[in-house]
């Protein structure tokens, strides 16, 4: 065999590697449901705050914990600790994706990405007094 | 309704731009396919006129979108949803390309300056060449179309007029006005973007994007005209700029992370970030290849696929942030605009062209069957372009898995671990990398003696190992591999500044690729330094144990400051001074002390980390950085009570005689005694005011008593006043208001705030070691590269 050969079988060989890697270190999306039933893998959850429920956040106690209820696509409410800091503008965000798993009857998350109104969003105008219309 | 004031005008203009950039594109781009096909010069000359045509359509657009923003014409729909009259003159540029409209119109802009360069320098190339630029042009300029074939709707006009765009906005007060363009407003452009990088970092990103486009167009032409070798020698210098523009465009976007963002850090593996660095790796494999390339003649298959990779992945990123499909995965990818569809074709279309054309010719290559020699310098050339093709893909195929979801169905998620993921992988990579990089420039072409090879490297191998032995113990580095990589990152910089000196002998002419590398192995350095050796120095010291929360809970990065506290945060004492609004910006003054030889805490720098109040779209909080030599200290508000808190002061007025009792929520006090002659000092008074002492004795929750006396002054006999008295601890304060004879009762006023509230922040702040030598490093590597292709374009 030639070297090339060696050289080209190695190198499938780490590209294979590399994409079941990959899959093997991913998470995976999933709704409250299926993220209680098995505590013992981490989640993409993607869900509403419950606006009416509570939110805590006191930093004085420990800056690194935010409570606040989630509400998953199939209207499921959990709650969940967020151990970051409570995000700037939390109550404006419209979609929340939450990265932990489950824990006794809360959801743990170390990540929370949010999705807020954007500039996107139409159907404001502005008038030049800076007053909504 | 008939509007006054309206410029439409301006957006005819820009439409008719639009469509001479359609037209003459497409006529271009047939002309000099049919020019190719048939050999026929006067083919080409017509391709050429309609290119020029085209040329002037792109920049005539670009002039009057340009226009618009800065003459604010808030009826466009563009200009409405990026600008807005408040926004300062300085960030004019960034509203242009904030929009994918936008930013395809700076993209398009670039491959025109860069292929009417091409033209004066390109002689026989040109028709193959220039299909291929024209036809990439036709496609962009159809994502900017925003027709309607069909029920489809073909790309997103940036000339559009608001009330076109949003016919359901005609019923709004504001549009019942003949005149309202006088007083609409914009809405603005995000807080993020309102920074100098950003009005850097996309057009040098997008000069490199462009820059891709040429190696990719020579190839091609190379494939169709069966000339597999004579198209490297035209490229070169065009992929080498591109490498250097490419890799200061994906640095500046860190640097804008690094001082804008909150994330802490210049690279987070983002998405978004991954799609522009990906095509970069590809592009430093194709240059290398094509280097061995001039000299060999070997290895086409992996020359033409990472040349037409590394644009095909130029357009994929493109793809990935401008369809939306990024969606929640990433914090920079734009809104879909329902373009997926047409975006995909556009990119299907180069695959495929790629693709076909490679499969095809491959029989077709010219083959050498002698293989090259293990101590060669063509040999480690190609491994390198491997491994930068293993790691690129390793970081797409991650980065790609919306797209595979989509796909396949599937709900594969990036793990909260991103970043250990990632250099997981990418660690021992680089490490080989950073290695070849350093023995690489001194192997020969053909083969090399190796011991001769390893007396020339044993000075660079014994100084990396000494400096790294010293490092890994400054910094208590346990990690083998963290330790491995500093020594081939210092092995690369300092074999190759050893070629500089020894066998170069500083001759600038020849000393480009090791000033580029030498760079190179830097920014690694750096970026591994300031990474693996940060300091999150706000780590919660405090008195609070976290770990009764479970053992794998450890992100405690913030930290909490009262004001006018001052807390022990790694060697610095910090203080939270209190804040300032100015503006839209509210400032937050950290003093950062250290206790100078008496002992005294001394003010060693402020920083002034701010949130930036927009209430459209959202606060922003920015960190702030002292930058030393050798560190820096990044501090940043993650939380902050942005509203004033709803005045918790209350006020309530009490009429009582002598011996009544005022009840306050918290405490009690009892009028003991009045006292014609109180003690004047340190009240304020003077010696010809007549005052009146109230001597209560207030009991708090714990029934604690305190004596206070509140007076009523009399001062020239012309006015009265209170000085109030209080009980700091306990939030009361009292003040005397009047005396009524008649009733023989006294007024009095009581304040009651809650006492523990004090105001606070929480912060994280971060200490990142030697992260200069990542930004020196980027400077060189750019010089490096520009040196080289100044002297090699020189020579020809």
């Amino acid at each position: 065999m030639k070297k090339t050969h060696i050289i080209i079988v190695v190198v499938i060989a780490v590209l294979i590697g590399a994409m079941i890697g990959a899959i093997s270190d991913s998470s995976s999306y999933a709704d409250f449901e299926e993220a209680f039933e098995n505590p013992e893998s981490e989640f993409h959850v993607v869900g509403q705050l419950v606006k009416e429920k509570e939110m805590i956040y006191d930093p004085v106690s420990n800056p690194d914990l935010f409570t606040f209820w989630l509400r998953d696509i199939n209207g499921v409410e959990k709650q969940v600790l967020l151990h970051k800091s409570k995000p700037q503008d939390f109550e404006r965000s419209e979609q929340i994706v939450l990265i932990g798993n489950a824990k006794d009857q809360v959801f743990e998350a170390n990540e929370i990405l949010m999705k807020c109104p954007s500039k996107y969003t139409d159907g404001e105008v502005q008038s030049k007094e800076s007053a909504s219309i | 309704m008939e509007y006054i004031g309206e410029h439409l005008l301006i957006g005819e203009i820009g439409n008719l731009f639009l469509l001479i950039a359609f037209a003459f594109g497409i006529l271009s781009t047939a002309s000099y396919f049919i020019a190719e096909f048939k050999q026929k010069d006067d083919w080409r000359r017509l391709g050429r006129y309609a290119f020029w045509m085209h040329s002037i359509g792109v920049i005539g657009m670009v002039v009057t979108l340009f226009t618009m923003i800065f003459n604010q014409y808030f009826e466009y729909h563009y200009v409405w949803q990026h600008s807005s009259t408040e926004l300062p003159l300085r960030f004019i540029f960034s509203c242009f390309w904030e929009g994918i409209e936008g930013s395809f119109m700076l993209w398009m802009f670039w491959h025109v300056v860069l292929a009417n360069i091409l033209l004066l320098v390109i002689r026989n190339w040109e028709s193959p060449v220039m299909t291929v630029v024209a036809s990439i042009q036709v496609f962009l300029t159809s994502m900017l179309l925003g027709v309607y074939i069909l029920e489809y709707k073909l790309g997103s006009n940036p000339f559009t007029v608001l009330t076109r765009e949003h016919p359901d906005f005609v019923n709004l007060p504001i549009f019942k006005m003949p005149d309202y363009t006088s007083v609409l407003d914009g809405r603005g452009l995000n807080p993020l973007l309102q920074n100098y990088w950003m009005t850097i970092h996309p057009p040098t990103l997008f000069l490199g994007f462009s820059l891709t486009m040429i190696p990719f167009a020579y190839a091609i032409a190379g494939l169709w005209r069966k000339d597999y070798t004579g198209w490297v020698k035209p490229t070169l210098s065009w992929t080498f700029l591109g490498i250097g523009i490419l890799g200061v465009g994906i640095l500046m976007g860190g640097a804008w992370a690094y001082e804008a963002l909150s994330f802490g850090g210049f690279w987070a593996w983002d998405p978004v970030e991954n799609a522009s660095l990906v095509p970069w790796l590809i592009l430093v494999g194709a240059g290398h290849l094509m280097l061995i390339q001039r000299k060999k003649g070997t290895s086409l298959f992996t020359l033409f696929l990472l040349t037409t990779l590394s644009f095909i992945l130029i357009q994929y990123s493109s793809f990935l942030t401008k369809s939306g499909i990024l969606g929640d995965s990433s914090v920079h990818s734009f809104t879909d605009l329902g373009m997926t569809g047409q975006l995909a074709i556009s990119l299907l279309f180069y695959v495929v062209l790629s693709a076909v054309l490679i499969a095809w010719r491959w029989k077709d290559f010219p083959k050498n069957e002698n293989e090259d020699h293990i101590w060669s310098r063509e040999f480690w050339m190609f491994m390198g372009a491997l491994i930068l093709l293993i790691s690129a893909f390793q970081i797409e195929f991650s980065t790609s898995f919306p797209v595979i979801n989509k796909i396949f169905g599937t709900n594969l998620a990036q793990s909260a671990e991103r970043v250990e993921y990632y250099n997981k992988w990418q660690l021992p990579l680089a490490i080989v990398i950073s290695a070849i990089i350093g023995f690489g420039q001194f192997l020969k072409y053909k083969k090399t003696d190796p011991k001769d090879l390893f007396k020339k490297l044993s000075l660079s191998i014994v100084l990396s190992l000494a400096i790294a032995a010293i490092t890994a113990w400054a910094f208590t580095i346990t990690n083998p591999l963290v330790i491995l990589f500093i020594f081939t990152s210092l092995f690369a910089v300092l074999a190759n500044m050893d070629y500089f000196i020894r066998i170069v002998s500083g001759k600038l002419a020849h000393a480009g690729s090791s000033i580029a590398h030498i760079g190179f192995g830097l920014v690694m350095l750096g970026a591994l330094i300031s990474t693996s050796q940060s300091d999150v120095i706000s780590e919660n010291t405090s008195l609070y144990d976290v770990s009764v929360l479970g053992e794998d809970f450890n992100n405690n990065e913030n930290i909490l400051l009262m004001k006018d506290d001052t807390l022990l945060l790694g060697e610095y004492f910090v203080c939270y001074r209190g804040k300032e609004k100015e503006g839209i910006f509210v400032r937050y003054e950290v003093d950062y002390m250290q206790a100078n030889e008496e002992g005294e805490l001394e003010s060693v720098f402020t920083l002034y980390p701010f949130v930036q109040l927009n209430p459209r779209m959202g606060n922003v909080a920015e960190p702030y950085t002292k930058h030393y030599l050798d560190r820096d200290i990044y501090t940043h508000i993650t939380y902050a009570e942005l509203e004033e808190r709803e005045k918790s002061d209350k006020f309530s007025e009490h009429s009582i005689n002598l011996g009544d009792t005022i009840f306050g929520k918290n405490t009690f006090m009892v009028l003991d005694s009045l006292n014609r002659n109180p003690s004047r000092e340190n009240r304020g008074l003077s010696e010809s005011d007549l005052a009146l002492g109230a001597n209560f004795t207030l009991y708090d929750v714990q029934t604690n008593a305190h004596q206070i006396q509140p007076l009523f002054v009399i001062r020239d006999r012309q006015y009265s006043f209170s000085i109030p008295d209080s009980v700091p601890d306990v939030g009361v304060s009292i003040s005397f208001e009047g005396i009524d004879p008649e009733a023989e009762s006294f007024a009095f006023k009581l304040k009651e705030s809650d006492p523990k509230y004090k105001e606070f922040i929480v912060m994280k702040a971060i200490i990142f070691p030697w992260i200069n030598v990542l930004w020196i490093g980027c400077i060189i590597m750019t010089l490096g590269t520009f040196l080289a292709v100044y002297h090699r374009l020189k020579k020809r």
